[in-house]
């Protein structure tokens, strides 16, 4: 049987702030499968990305225990953890994060370096991949010279260079425009087509409309999980 | 095995990412870099000057000859309190010592004095060393043209003169003068060699010389400041090679003491010094001056790698949220931590290039300038670079590891 990829065990997250214990993740059990795309929602402070953080295994439960493909995370080393990362994990972020003054290529082939893929190999990964994203064109451009939406494809073909299970997507049409939007979380839906989990974190309604399966936090708690009605399709650019 | 070839590939990268970082910034990658290659220049060069001023001392010493011991008459204080008294050594201790220490190959007894010199309606002074045929052996000093003084020169006490090159040339010029007649205080002597070149050391010309029979020397020059007849200004013993300075210094100083019947705890009249303990002393002497040299200047390149230090931690506090994003792409902390090191590291060895080459640029002008030798070696070369990568290694240590350190949500949230 092939276990859920992401599965959550009473998973809880506390703070101190204040004198105040915060509780961000308050005792959340769930399972995501294979091939869908989930879309996290909530207002900010619902405890939306510290529940990401923790299934990208970028951040640790206060307490519960959260398996990735069916490995337990709660006891490994920070070493372990980032070899997680960096083999099932895809990371895209609201801001690209793209290295400066790099060009595309290079910031494609980072994680690459990390997996101990040798030079050659890297570069020849990293073109593919970006040439799969439509920017075979702009392989040594630098973020500067690029619009919102190829940083961010950029990023996301930076995420799937090294072939993981699944796409964290933090807020990834934030700062880009309606069009842009709608352009990129085409490329995702064009992902899961594929075959690849993704899972986005979103405050926009309309956003998370692209997605298969909404689940809904406030105040630490998963208050609605179930399919998108109406599910959007993106358009291609 | 992968992971072998992984970590160097790794370490590779670590430079490429290193050498990015550092032209993204270049500016302040130079000014960073500047106070390693200041300091490297300011060792560097202390090393130089430093081993210029052993070799420059060692060869002065061999100069005199290689294994000899040199005996004046001087009460031998051992550096303690000076003394009124008049030291002693005589003809006589000469050929004591000739005959019933072991290992000596040849004497050098010696008056020394100075004299004036007229040739040609021009003049000279200079220090006349009366000798005998030994001074020659002892001081492996050989007459490049003519000859050395004989012992039939001695035995007779010729008026017989052998000039060193600087003396030569300044009453004849380019002219040979062997042969010629020259006035030495007034009296006529004959020119009957001229010495070979010897350089000079400690800024003396060892060419200032002229050497007369022993025998002449005591009857026509001044050799007031002798007790008696027999005195010696100085005695140099030549000894075999591979012999034991130290045992025939004992057993000298035994037959002195003896000669002169030197009770146990009084001073010797006399001072018997070997090249062995001048080498040592010399030795050591330069060590410290060398180290003293070297401390000074590690101030600077001390500066330097706190400098290195500081911008390190700023570089790290700056790309806190880059160390966030490498670590969600999967970079483990050593992997954050070599990164740092290696920037730091390659900063500091850039640095150390450039102080090292600007150092031999400056050790060439020096020995040119002040014919003084400072001499940079491969080791010293390597040493340098080597060592500024360790200072990099060590003051980019504590940032590498903060950054490290940190953990990557919180990374990647800073701004």
């Amino acid at each position: 049987m092939v276990p859920p990829l992401v599965e959550t065990q009473d998973l809880v997250k506390e703070y101190v702030l204040g004198g105040e214990t915060v509780h961000a993740v308050n005792h959340v059990s769930l399972k995501i499968e294979r091939g869908e795309f989930v879309a996290i929602m909530g207002a900010s402070g619902s405890g939306k990305s510290t529940f990401m953080n923790m299934i990208g295994c970028l951040d640790v439960p206060s307490s519960g225990e959260v398996l990735i493909d069916g490995i337990a995370t709660r006891e490994m080393t920070s070493d372990a953890m980032a070899e997680l990362r960096n083999s099932k994990i895809g990371f895209v972020f609201q801001q690209f994060n793209l290295l400066a003054r790099t060009s595309a290529l290079d910031n494609v082939a980072v994680p690459l370096i990390y997996a101990g893929v040798s030079g050659e190999a890297r570069r020849e990964r990293a073109r593919a991949t970006l040439t799969q994203m439509g920017l075979a064109d702009r392989l040594d451009h630098s973020p500067a010279k690029l619009s919102g939406g190829q940083q961010q494809r950029v990023a996301i073909a930076r995420a799937l260079v090294t072939n993981p299970l699944m796409l964290l997507a933090d807020e990834p049409t934030g700062a880009l425009d309606t069009h842009t939007s709608e352009e990129i979380m085409h490329v995702f839906q064009t992902l899961n087509d594929e075959g690849i989990t993704v899972v986005l974190v979103t405050h926009e309604a309309d956003i998370a409309d692209y997605a298969a399966r909404r689940i809904v936090f406030r105040d630490g708690e998963v208050i609605e999980d179930g399919p998108v009605a109406n599910r959007r399709r993106g358009r291609a650019a | 095995m992968t992971s072998i070839a992984t970590r160097l590939s790794s370490y590779g990268i670590n430079v490429a990412i290193a050498l990015t970082a550092l032209r993204t910034n270049l500016m302040r990658s130079i000014l960073t870099t500047l106070g390693v290659m200041i300091g490297v220049l300011a060792v560097t060069l202390a090393v130089a000057v430093g081993s210029g001023a052993k070799v420059s001392v060692m060869e002065s010493i061999n100069s005199l000859g290689s294994n000899m011991a040199l005996v004046f008459p001087r009460p031998d204080t051992e550096g303690g309190r000076g003394t009124e008294d008049r030291g002693r050594l005589t003809m006589r201790d000469a050929r004591a010592i000739e005959r019933e220490i072991d290992g000596v190959s040849a004497i050098a007894p010696q008056l020394r004095s100075s004299i004036q010199l007229v040739a040609t309606g021009r003049n000279a002074s200079t220090a006349a060393i009366g000798a005998t045929p030994g001074y020659g052996i002892v001081s492996n000093i050989t007459a490049e043209r003519g000859r050395f003084i004989t012992d039939a020169d001695v035995n007779s006490a010729s008026r017989v003169i052998v000039l060193g090159p600087t003396v030569a040339k300044k009453l004849y010029g380019d002219f040979d003068p062997v042969g010629e007649r020259v006035r030495v205080n007034r009296v006529p002597f004959t020119i009957i060699g001229i010495l070979e070149s010897k350089g000079s050391s400690f800024g003396n010309d060892n060419d200032d010389i002229a050497i007369v029979p022993i025998s002449t020397a005591r009857q026509r020059f001044a050799t007031d400041t002798l007790a008696g007849p027999d005195d010696l200004h100085m005695l140099f013993v030549g000894f075999q090679d591979g012999f034991s300075l130290r045992t025939a210094k004992r057993e000298m100083t035994r037959l002195m003491r003896d000669r002169y019947r030197v009770r146990d705890k009084e001073i010797s009249p006399f001072t018997i010094r070997t090249t062995e303990e001048f080498m040592q002393e010399t030795a050591q002497v330069t060590a410290i001056f060398q180290a003293v040299l070297v401390a000074i200047a590690s101030i600077s390149l001390l500066v330097g790698g706190i400098g290195i230090m500081n911008i390190m931690l700023v570089s790290v506090t700056e790309r806190t949220r880059e160390i966030g994003l490498r670590m969600a792409l999967g970079a483990k902390r050593s992997d954050i931590r070599n990164q740092f090191l290696v920037e730091a590291a390659v900063l500091c060895m850039i640095g150390g290039v450039i102080g090292l080459i600007l150092a031999i640029a400056a050790a060439a002008a020096f020995e040119k300038a002040v014919d003084f030798p400072a001499p940079i070696g491969i080791a010293t070369s390597i040493g340098a670079i080597l060592f500024s990568a360790l200072i990099g290694l060590i003051f980019g240590g504590w940032p590498a590891v903060r950054a490290s350190r940190l953990s990557p949500i919180e990374a990647l949230r800073s701004e």
